[in-house]
């Protein structure tokens, strides 16, 4: 079968979103269902068909989707309906979108995560109680709180623990 | 202009900091928060203000509770709710906003309370968190009953506020965020900047 002629290939462009909270690491089939059920669930059948949305690549802390030209802002409002994938809190901010994939590497290479701040204690204690701390990036802190069933994870800065 | 989330819950109610709140509301694009029973505060270049919810109490504990709020000088929302307990509340001075009108039946808000509401100076809270968080009928009733706001709104031009209600600043989106997802309602980009702002005009007025 001979490839189609580009000028006769639809027309795609790609949005580049960042996975919040940092460490999520979803599965990219968990994350392309749970971009699936946002476009579906706010747009319906008809045009989540046009819109076309499909999770092409999870990169770290980001993911590249994928729809039709001139369909990108309805991706995006979706996207902002994603609150949980894989069973987990998650929220996708759009970063960027662009014609290529390779432009949306480029933009994850350029964007660089806040450098570790030294002298972050492991754990820290919060009204009495301790919680080890997951994860730290300039004034941003998660701790986690260990429950019987389940982890709880509190979002606070670096102020909040000096306080 | 100030661009203002007009309702968020930081810690104990929700699971993240007012300080991590206005920290990641600077990145999203907002220049102050309305927080619920959190002191007034500067962080991050975010104005924080005091902000109280009044649920589901007894009329003459509305009066109190809204007394009280106004001494300690916070924003003062009161959860909406049948036609009769709506008009009372928009009759009370000092009341800022009426909140959770997309959780109440048809006749809840009409153009009476419409024009009590425009005459008074009370804004109308379109909670985005039905939209975000809802699935199904439960988004659909929201988003009904946000059309219908809107019908009003255009006719009786009583202010209106958007608010996140982010227990958590996974909960919280960006001003264009907001636009988009307001979009849906059917508020355009200009409604969108007005209804962002109206909080600085309501705490100014």
């Amino acid at each position: 079968m001979t490839p189609r002629p580009p000028t006769l290939r639809e027309k795609r462009r790609y949005v580049l979103a960042r996975i919040d909270p940092h460490g999520t690491a979803p599965d990219p089939k968990e994350l392309y269902y749970a971009v699936h059920e946002a476009v579906t669930s706010l747009w319906g059948d008809a045009a989540g068909a046009l819109i076309h949305g499909a999770v092409i690549a999870v990169e770290g802390e980001y993911a590249i989707v994928r729809c039709r030209r001139g369909t990108e802002r309805e991706l995006t409002i979706a996207l902002s309906t994603v609150i949980s994938c894989g069973g987990r809190r998650v929220a996708l901010r759009t970063v960027a979108a662009s014609g290529t994939i390779e432009s949306l590497r480029e933009r994850i290479a350029a964007l660089q995560e806040p450098a570790p701040v030294p002298g972050v204690p492991a754990e820290c204690t919060i009204d009495g109680m301790t919680y080890p701390v997951c994860w730290c990036a300039g004034q941003k802190i998660d701790v986690i709180e260990k429950g019987f069933k389940n982890t709880t994870r509190f979002f606070l800065t670096r102020e909040d623990l000096e306080d | 202009m100030k661009i203002t989330d007009s309702c968020v819950y930081p810690r104990p109610t929700g699971d993240s900091s007012v300080k991590r709140m206005a920290l990641e509301a600077h990145e999203l694009g907002f220049d102050s928060l309305v927080a619920v029973n959190t002191p007034p505060c500067e962080h991050f270049g975010v104005t924080v203000e005091t902000g109280v919810v009044i649920g589901e109490v007894p009329a003459q504990e509305v009066s109190r509770e809204v007394k009280h709020g106004r001494e300690r000088g916070a924003v003062v929302s009161v959860l909406a709710g049948d036609n009769g307990r709506n008009r009372m509340v928009l009759g009370i001075r000092g009341v800022h906003v009426l909140c959770g009108i997309h959780s109440t039946d048809r006749h809840a808000f009409d153009h009476v309370t419409s024009k009590m509401a425009a005459d008074n100076g009370v804004a109308i809270d379109i909670s985005l968190a039905p939209v975000i968080h809802g699935r199904g009928v439960h988004r659909q009733k929201a988003l009904d009953r946000y059309h219908d706001i809107l019908l009003l709104h255009r006719r009786f031009e009583f202010p209106l506020v958007i608010s996140s209600h982010a227990r958590s600043v996974l909960d919280m989106r960006s001003v264009r965020e907001f636009s988009g997802l307001a979009s849906v309602i059917g508020l355009d980009i200009p409604d969108v900047e007005q209804a962002l702002s109206t909080m600085g005009m309501i705490r100014s007025g």
